[in-house]
């Protein structure tokens, strides 16, 4: 049976036509653009790497924006890490209940950042917000704030509100995680002698090693995304303080018309998740 | 500690934990029962409202135009997300089970798409599109959304498909059965679980999407829910009950999706790790 060599390759292409003309010409695009001075309209000015320079020298915004992206990193990684491995041991074992508080800490992760933002920024009011208010029932009124609008505590505020959010979605990888470790091997470290700590850091965790890959790459990656819930809760003020290089791509694109210093930034959150995004390709990627 | 001890402060910290988690949502409950005078009086959050103010979830539904939005919302999940798997299935079928060159360099340049930063797109996406008049155009739409989802709908069919055995293609081959045939009579039909993962994934995600839409998009008579949100607090900024009236509504249809699917959220999420 002689067949066409082509044919296969059909079964590719609406796939990739759509994403090379959706996804990759305007990722090239834009880096081109990265070089240009322009303002939307009339003729682009080449510049070369005058925008990049002009971020990383002359811009102390970008530099916070950079700074809040890294110390976003950074939270991810200890606190919604920690948070999500702890709800998952405590998650894998059976017991009454289990489906109940499973849903609890999952539904938020299903929600749009949007709504997420939205309400937090109500928990956060000054005014009328639960936050405040708790603080007065409890008699401890002098802990009030004026969170979302101080600059030094604004993005740690923002991020609580991403933690509730954030949980479910590694909590679920590592539950899926646990599952694949045999309880013989628990059992036999525990009849040796280990304790339930011991065992938990020499068997379960080495154990999780490729769902860590996972749940690390992932959170990075949207540690440097971070857009939606900055937008809601403080539009990257007071006083840009939380702002991030998605929110100040944003801003300088479509509000100050700043299209080729705007692609630029979308570069540098290019080229810094570059090394995430390659090793991990590759990783999820490789023939077993 | 003896074992009862330990189950009781197992428990308590998990409930404990658990009630904060439930917190803003409790939040968002009572206030949305408060009418605007609530907001003005100088009483608590946690007071009894003077009147329970039920109105405020018709009037998010009609004057908020929330009814609209996830209207929106259903059409553009119900078009989008069948085509984009169509889309994606068509590719993970050949990069699996045909002869193509460099099957895995295809999918690592489509994986690489699920991770790029959207903002990478767009200023070309939202240039192109004015020039041909293809904002407010769900069309458009579509195609950008589709984009943006075939490199994880690749991931999980692909993962499935490779675990189907061969037998069945080199059966389907003698019997006469073509490619095509083969694609959607015998691979399809067994990819149902994947599909149903990515399905439901890629349903939350068109239904939640914003940045995208927010250049897109401009005509708030085709937005959907988190665009809509968003102007609904421009308009009733000061409205507390009314947004949150709004808040709770657009939570109702994701708790559906949670109830009615909640295994594949566990097992399917598993699958597209472990492929």
């Amino acid at each position: 049976m002689k067949k066409k060599k082509w044919k296969p390759y059909l079964f590719i292409l609406p796939a990739f036509v759509i994403f090379s003309a959706v996804v990759v010409i305007p990722t090239v695009y834009s880096l081109y653009l990265s070089f240009f001075s322009w303002k939307g309209v009339g003729a682009k000015e080449f510049v070369g790497l005058k925008n990049y320079i002009n971020l990383f020298t002359v811009d102390p915004v970008f530099l916070t924006a950079l700074r809040n992206n890294l110390i976003w990193i950074v939270l991810n990684v200890v606190f919604t890490v920690s948070v999500s491995l702890l709800l998952a041991v405590a998650l894998s074992k059976s017991f009454k209940g289990r489906v109940v508080y499973r849903a609890i800490f999952y539904i938020p992760y299903m929600l749009s950042l949007v709504v997420v933002g939205v309400i937090w920024k109500w928990m956060y009011n000054p005014n009328m917000g639960f936050i405040n208010e708790i603080f007065d029932v409890a008699g401890l009124g002098g802990l009030k704030q004026n969170w979302l609008s101080t600059p030094k505590i604004a993005l740690y505020c923002v991020f609580i509100a991403a933690l509730w959010q954030g949980v479910g979605q590694p909590m679920v990888l590592f539950l899926a995680g646990l599952q694949t470790i045999p309880v013989s091997l628990t059992e036999a470290a525990r009849i040796d002698g280990a304790g339930s700590v011991k065992a938990f850091f020499y068997i379960t965790l080495p154990m999780l090693k490729e769902t860590f890959v996972i749940v690390l790459a992932t959170l990075i990656i949207a540690a440097m995304k971070v857009y939606d819930i900055i937008k809601v809760m403080t539009g990257g003020g007071p006083i840009n303080a939380t702002e991030t290089l998605a929110s100040y791509m944003y801003s300088q694109t479509f509000s100050y018309s700043n299209f080729g210093k705007g692609s630029a930034i979308a570069s540098v959150m290019l080229l810094m998740m570059v090394f995430i995004i390659v090793p991990y390709v590759m990783y999820t990627a490789r023939d077993e | 500690m003896s074992r009862r001890t330990k189950k009781i402060c197992f428990y308590t910290a998990l409930t404990l934990l658990a009630l904060i988690w439930l917190l803003p949502v409790v939040t968002v409950f009572i206030t949305a029962l408060k009418s605007q005078a609530d907001f003005y009086s100088g009483e608590s959050l946690f007071s009894v409202p003077e009147v329970w103010k039920w109105n405020n979830f018709a009037d998010a539904w009609v004057k908020g135009r929330l009814g609209m939005y996830m209207r929106n919302g259903l059409i553009i999940c119900f078009m989008k997300v069948p085509l984009g798997i169509l889309v994606e299935s068509l590719a993970a079928f050949a990069i699996t089970r045909l002869k193509v060159k460099m099957k895995n360099g295809i999918f690592i340049f489509f994986l690489l798409g699920m991770m790029l930063p959207h903002q990478m797109a767009l200023i070309p996406l939202n240039r192109f599109f004015s020039q041909f008049g293809l904002i407010n155009n769900y069309g458009g739409l579509f195609l950008v959304y589709i984009g943006f989802g075939i490199g994880y709908g690749i991931l999980v069919m692909r993962g499935f498909m490779r675990t189907i055995p061969r037998e069945l293609d080199e059966a389907a081959y003698i019997d006469g059965c073509a490619e095509g045939r083969l694609y959607w009579n015998i691979i399809l039909p067994i990819t149902k679980p994947a599909i149903a993962t990515v399905f439901i994934i890629d349903f939350l995600n068109t239904w939640n999407e914003f940045l995208l839409q927010s250049i897109l998009v401009t005509d708030d008579a085709l937005r959907t829910v988190p665009n809509g949100l968003i102007s609904f607090m421009g308009e009733y900024g000061t409205n507390y009950g009314l947004l949150n009236a709004g808040v709770l509504i657009s939570i109702v249809p994701v708790l559906l999706v949670y109830l009615v699917f909640q295994n594949y959220f566990v097992e399917g999420m598993a699958g597209a790790v472990k492929q």
